[in-house]
């Protein structure tokens, strides 16, 4: 120990609250994310892609106002669904399959901490980054739409604004359960990540399948779920062939159920059992 | 070695017999569990399991699968106990798990670490999560890993560390929010000689912060050198527990006596100290050595001059003294005070 032992030390400091830990996790995530070579990668190309020529149409082409119609067809042509779907696959991948390779619930359960608060803090920190590209820039976008616009009708380009926020919104939190639960199955981060893109391929595929058959089965294609749901959200209205109770439903439950099905697998998997 | 059975069923002085509650003062109890039993599907992992420890380096013995880490993540309210209860501190480990936890330090058995950070970000992170705020929790990381020995290594990602380097980053983890209990599952476990020398060493000293410590090991020479108390564990059950000095010390008035002869002077030697004590164990050693364990012959002149009067030369006389080992298999040879 040399010549001058490093002795052990009481710590003398005072503890945050114990629901306050979720933020710590939420916040190592993000951070982890945020310096992640695959997720920067994503983020690029996504701006390229979805947003960045939006942006600039935008501003160099004269507009009275910022239009529902506009932001529909730019945030519900695929692409953009497609790039959030991608990102909440390589975000999600690793968060709690990485955490069952290494068993490092024990360490993360020996803590005050609950196995809710563990998933809010793992959700939270996926959201953040989910939120850089699915809520941040159409806002951006529309908030500069806005400004550059040409006409007076500010409270209804406002409108348009707060749905653009509440469309991001649904997209930040649409893919980011169903993510967390295909996680929470495997092992492997890569299984996850191939396992949560290609399952909402799967469903894509099933829908243009039974599409020929009856065209209401769009919604269960989560590209054209969305699609459809911004349309509702951005013009009002839906096509006549869709039911907008199963659409909610549908919807609705690629959230809550992925939710609730990663909270029970953790609760019977978790330290011990 | 052979014994007779009864002579394990009495307690001895400062031993306890299963259940029941005795120290007081310095030696307070803080983990006390009653009638516990955890079961996974037809696994009985603790069956009835009583125990009282107090404050100190306590050691949890048992062979692999005799309960030890299920007590210890039952005592952390990690599994949902089938009957019983166990209190940590006065808390209940079922209903006020969270506060238990946020009082205690543990150390896992097994690889847990996060292999894609570095020591430093993994101890302040679980400082962090134990309710340091940020600065403390990086300040106090680095202390702790000076403390446990992890130099430079510290900003390597932990995946390129060695066993001994990872079981030292554990046991940081486990202290960086200064918990006044402590539970080591097998610390030692995969170390060399000189990584277990420092890691107990590490014990000692936390130890002396008026910390309770809690070692579950199957490493007897590791507890019997660190431990102050010690609880045997075997089938989930209890099976005898005592300050190490007590359960080290024998019998009070029996001595370990060794004589070396011919066989015919070894067996003459026999009748004639039948006579003088009772033989409560004898051991032959290839013909040419027995070793008794004798009662009742306080006068050790007999012993000596039968000796001479046989032939046979006596090699040692003294007070009965055990190691742990020997203890340990005394209590599972069905020495144990609840029957075990």
């Amino acid at each position: 120990m040399g010549i001058n032992p490093i002795e052990y030390h009481p710590w003398k400091g005072n503890r945050t609250a114990q629901n306050l830990r979720l933020y710590v996790i939420a916040r190592s995530v993000f951070r982890h994310k945020t310096r992640s070579i695959g997720v920067i990668i994503l983020l690029i190309l996504g701006f390229l892609f979805v947003h960045t020529l939006n942006l600039i149409l935008i501003i160099i082409v004269p507009h009275e106002g910022l239009e529902g119609s506009d932001m529909s067809s730019y945030l519900g042509n695929g692409t953009f669904v497609v790039f959030a779907m991608l990102l909440a696959a390589v975000v999600t991948s690793d968060l709690i399959s990485e955490d069952l390779a290494n068993s490092s619930f024990v360490l993360y359960f020996s803590r005050a901490l609950k196995i809710r608060d563990y998933l809010a803090g793992k959700a939270a920190g996926a959201l953040l980054v989910m939120g850089i590209f699915c809520a941040l820039p159409p806002v951006i976008v529309a908030f500069v739409s806005l400004l550059t616009q040409t006409g007076d009708d500010y409270w209804h380009s406002l409108g348009v604004l707060g749905e653009t926020a509440l469309v991001g919104g649904l997209v930040t939190l649409f893919f980011v359960p169903f993510g967390l639960m295909i996680s929470s199955f495997t092992r492997r981060k890569s299984y996850a990540a191939v396992g949560t893109f290609m399952s909402f391929f799967v469903l894509f595929i099933v829908s243009n399948v039974f599409y020929e058959f009856d065209k209401g089965w769009r919604i269960i294609s989560p590209i054209d779920s969305l699609s459809i749901l911004f349309t509702w959200l951005f013009e009002g209205d839906v096509p006549t062939y869709i039911n907008e109770g199963a659409l909610l439903a549908i919807v609705a439950s690629l959230i809550i159920v992925p939710a609730a099905v990663v909270y029970f697998r953790l609760t019977r998997q978790v330290v011990g059992k | 070695m052979l014994l007779s059975l009864e002579r394990f069923a009495r307690p001895m002085d400062g031993e306890k017999v299963a259940g029941q509650e005795k120290g007081s003062g310095a030696n307070r109890i803080h983990v006390s569990a009653r009638d516990v039993t955890v079961s996974f599907g037809p696994v009985m992992a603790l069956d009835g399991f009583t125990a009282d420890i107090p404050r100190g380096i306590v050691g949890l013995l048992g062979p692999n699968g005799a309960g030890k880490s299920t007590f210890i993540k039952a005592s952390l309210g990690l599994l949902t106990l089938d009957k019983g209860s166990i209190s940590v501190g006065g808390l209940d480990s079922q209903t006020q798990s969270l506060r238990i936890r946020d009082g205690i330090g543990y150390m896992p058995e097994h690889d847990c670490l996060i292999p894609s950070i570095n020591a430093v970000e993994l101890v302040s992170y679980m400082g962090k999560l134990s309710g340091m705020i940020s600065l403390d929790a990086i300040q106090r990381s680095h202390e702790m890993l000076d403390f446990v020995g992890i130099g430079e290594e510290r900003y390597r990602p932990i995946k390129s560390y060695s066993t001994g380097m990872k079981q030292k980053v554990k046991l940081a983890q486990a202290i960086a929010h200064d918990p006044k209990l402590l539970f080591l599952d097998e610390p030692t476990s995969g170390m060399d000689p000189q990584g277990r020398e420092e890691l107990l060493g590490l014990v000692k000293k936390m130890a002396s912060s008026e910390k309770t410590i809690i070692v579950s090991s199957h490493i007897l020479q590791d507890v019997e050198r660190i431990c102050d108390y010690a609880l045997i564990v075997s089938n989930g059950k209890l099976v005898r527990s005592g300050q190490m000095k007590t359960l080290l010390a024998g019998e009070e008035g029996v001595r370990s006596l060794t004589v070396r002869g011919s066989a015919a002077a070894l067996s003459g030697y026999v009748r004639a100290l039948e006579r003088i004590c009772q033989i409560v164990d004898k051991r032959d050693e290839a013909g040419e050595q027995i070793t008794f364990l004798i009662r009742g012959c306080e006068d050790g002149k007999k012993v000596f001059r039968l000796a001479s009067e046989n032939g046979v030369q006596v090699r040692s006389l003294h007070p009965e003294s055990l190691d742990l080992e020997e203890v340990f298999l005394r209590a599972f040879r069905g020495g144990g005070r609840d029957g075990h």
